[in-house]
């Protein structure tokens, strides 16, 4: 459940609890540590392999957008009351609190890690917050025109040179990008370049256009590091729930 | 919303087949196919390039009277008698406190009940499900461990034998209930064995041990289908959750459920039969083959002959109940039986009598 201070920090005490069995076939140093800037790996056909366990650089969660400058994010009025009630009400309305799902982006700005698997015509995600996972396609299909909305939306990604070009649409309309409150609507469109630079990092660019929500398309940068040694561990949201009746706001 | 997996008697194991016909129908590129398009089901099973096979695609799996009876095959004295006692209260709730009603996941062999996609890299076997999430299979070599945290899908490795990936899981908690009410300690271990016979279909057989409830290991045969041009869709069980409230139970329907009504052996007898119900999520689907027996003064459903019979409470002499879904016999001006109806949430399923059962 939400409340960003205790999600923190209950996080990271959780994953330690975890196995660390070391995880074959990574890079190491001397003294055995995962070697994170080796080379990154490539799969079979050449390209970049995305493969592994995954932590995004921390900070974002509040707030995705929190490098930019004034003016390069800019809401829609309606978009700008709804989120200036949802930083005021501290996100009691947010519908992770309900454990449904985070949806992306927003699962790339939580600190929960996830594991990206990395097949020839698809890599899917697996994310460890609240047990889900994204599906792209590399097969070389369209986005669908009129597709069902969902949380994950629908993805489809291709190469360009060493990035992986993921396009997505088909969002709910009541998509939360972080915890602050940013919203994504059913017009929402994503651009997600991803690029893994060494073998422990990968950089992370996202392009939000949701012409319903904010007057120009804007871009974030994150930043994912390996993990390697570890593993996700299972999070059942609802489990022993307790804290809705909390959640009240101001 | 509250899942429809194991929801309601018999209408369950028609329903457990899920929700695919609304998803896209996009041709999954790459797959063998017939002179027609069609998917050849029939085709060889494909290899990785390391030269195991490729167990990739979506699968579709039922666990058939075994969803309701998982323990179907054990005598009475080889589960203990407080677990089959829980398993009794359970059946007389309707099941209302099962935890997947309460959006808990089920054990991660369970993923392969439903829909679900595997996704095939070397050092991992993703399992993605509809309703559970995904499960992992870890193949880069690791022992189970020996003392794992308790989850409630457990910790899962695999290697292979020959073609047949073998797959060990361990380190359960103790909540989740292995069908419509047996439970199990956190002892308790399964073994999966996973062939891909060709490309449309793959044997699996499930054996579970679990000494501190039963006393011998059991197992369940289940045989998986490819599900070609299609899609697993988005499960958000707790969105919108309205269900719950409406769990209750009254000493009435326990009474209900125990029914110990007596009906005429001749008028039993009258029902036996092998009969048929298409689904309705695929009416182009082989069609669902129920068989209708009797056991002493008892009268059983059993899937297509095989498997768990599992007890049909009377309630009159045309009828009965199966975990608080209503069985309802017809006859023609004749007096010979000519369908039965099961109630469920959509509505009266009609399923018809096709002929005697075999000698």
């Amino acid at each position: 459940m939400k409340t960003i201070t205790v999600l923190i920090v209950a996080a990271s005490i959780a994953s330690a609890q975890w196995l660390d069995f070391p995880t074959p076939g990574v890079p190491r140093m001397a003294d055995g540590k995962p070697n994170l800037t080796a080379p990154a790996p490539k799969t079979a056909d050449g390209k970049p392999d995305l493969s592994g366990i995954w932590v995004t650089k921390a900070g974002y969660t509040g707030n995705i957008a929190r490098d930019l400058k004034p003016g390069e994010l800019s809401f829609q009025p309606w978009a700008s009351e709804v989120y200036k009630h949802r930083q005021e009400t501290q996100g009691k309305d947010d519908p992770q609190a309900y454990c449904v799902l985070s949806g992306v982006p927003r699962e790339h700005v939580v600190p929960y890690p996830f594991k990206i698997l990395n097949t020839n015509g698809m890599i899917v995600i697996l994310y460890e917050a609240l047990h889900s996972y994204r599906q792209i396609y590399l097969d070389g299909r369209k986005l669908p025109k009129d597709p069902n909305p969902t949380w994950m939306g629908y993805s489809v990604g291709h190469w360009d040179g060493d990035t992986l070009v993921v396009e997505s649409s088909g969002f709910v309309d009541n998509n939360w990008l972080d915890n602050g409150g940013h919203m994504g609507t059913e017009a929402m469109k994503l651009t997600e370049r991803f690029h893994r630079r060494d073998y422990g990092h990968i950089d992370l660019q996202i392009t939000v256009d949701d012409p319903k929500a904010y007057t120009k398309p804007w871009t974030v940068k994150l930043e994912f590091t390996a993990t390697p040694d570890t593993d996700l561990i299972e999070y059942v949201c609802d489990e022993n729930e307790k804290d809705l009746k909390h959640l009240v706001g101001k | 919303m509250i899942g429809p997996f194991r929801a309601i008697g018999i209408a369950v194991i028609a329903l457990s087949i899920p929700v695919s016909g609304q998803w896209l129908k996009y041709k999954t590129p790459g797959i063998p196919r017939t002179a027609s398009g069609d998917a050849d089901l029939k085709a060889a099973a494909p290899k990785t390039p390391d030269g195991k096979p490729d167990l990739s695609g979506i699968w579709r799996g039922d666990p058939g009277g075994y969803g309701l009876n998982v323990a179907a095959d054990l005598k009475p004295n080889e589960i203990q008698p407080w677990a089959e006692k829980l398993y009794k209260e359970r059946l007389e709730d309707l099941g209302k406190d099962s935890p997947s009603y309460r959006c808990m996941p089920q054990i991660g062999p369970y993923v392969v009940f439903g829909m679900f996609k595997i996704l095939q890299t070397p050092s991992v076997i993703g399992f993605h499900s509809e309703f559970n999430g995904f499960r992992q299979v870890l193949t880069d070599g690791r022992p189970l461990p020996e003392d794992p945290n308790p989850t409630w899908m457990g910790y899962s490795v695999g290697h292979w034998d020959g073609d047949t990936l073998v797959v060990e899981s361990a380190g359960f908690n103790d909540k989740t209930w292995l069908d419509a009410g047996h439970p199990h300690s956190e002892d308790l271990r399964v073994t999966e064995r996973f062939h891909r016979k060709d490309f449309g279909h793959m044997d699996l057989k499930m054996t579970f041990s679990d000494p501190k409830v039963y006393s011998r290991t059991f197992s369940m045969d289940v045989e998986l289908e490819l599900v070609p041009d299609t899609e697993v869709l988005e499960y958000v069980c707790n969105e919108n959750e309205q269900s719950v409230k409406h769990f209750v139970i009254t000493e009435e329907d326990r009474k209900q459920n125990r029914s110990n009504v007596k009906v005429a052996p001749e008028l039993l007898a009258k029902y036996t039969g092998i009969y048929e119900m298409q689904n309705p999520e695929d009416p182009k689907g082989k069609p669902i083959s129920l068989w209708i027996l009797t056991e002493g003064d008892e009268l059983l459903t059993q899937m297509n002959g095989a498997g768990p019979k599992i007890p049909l409470a009377a309630q009159s002499d045309t009828t009965f109940t199966v975990l608080g879904g209503t069985v309802r016999f017809f006859t023609d001006d004749h007096g010979a039986v000519t369908h039965f109806t099961m109630q469920a949430v959509e509505g009266d399923f009609k399923v018809l009598r096709k002929g005697d059962l075999p000698k």
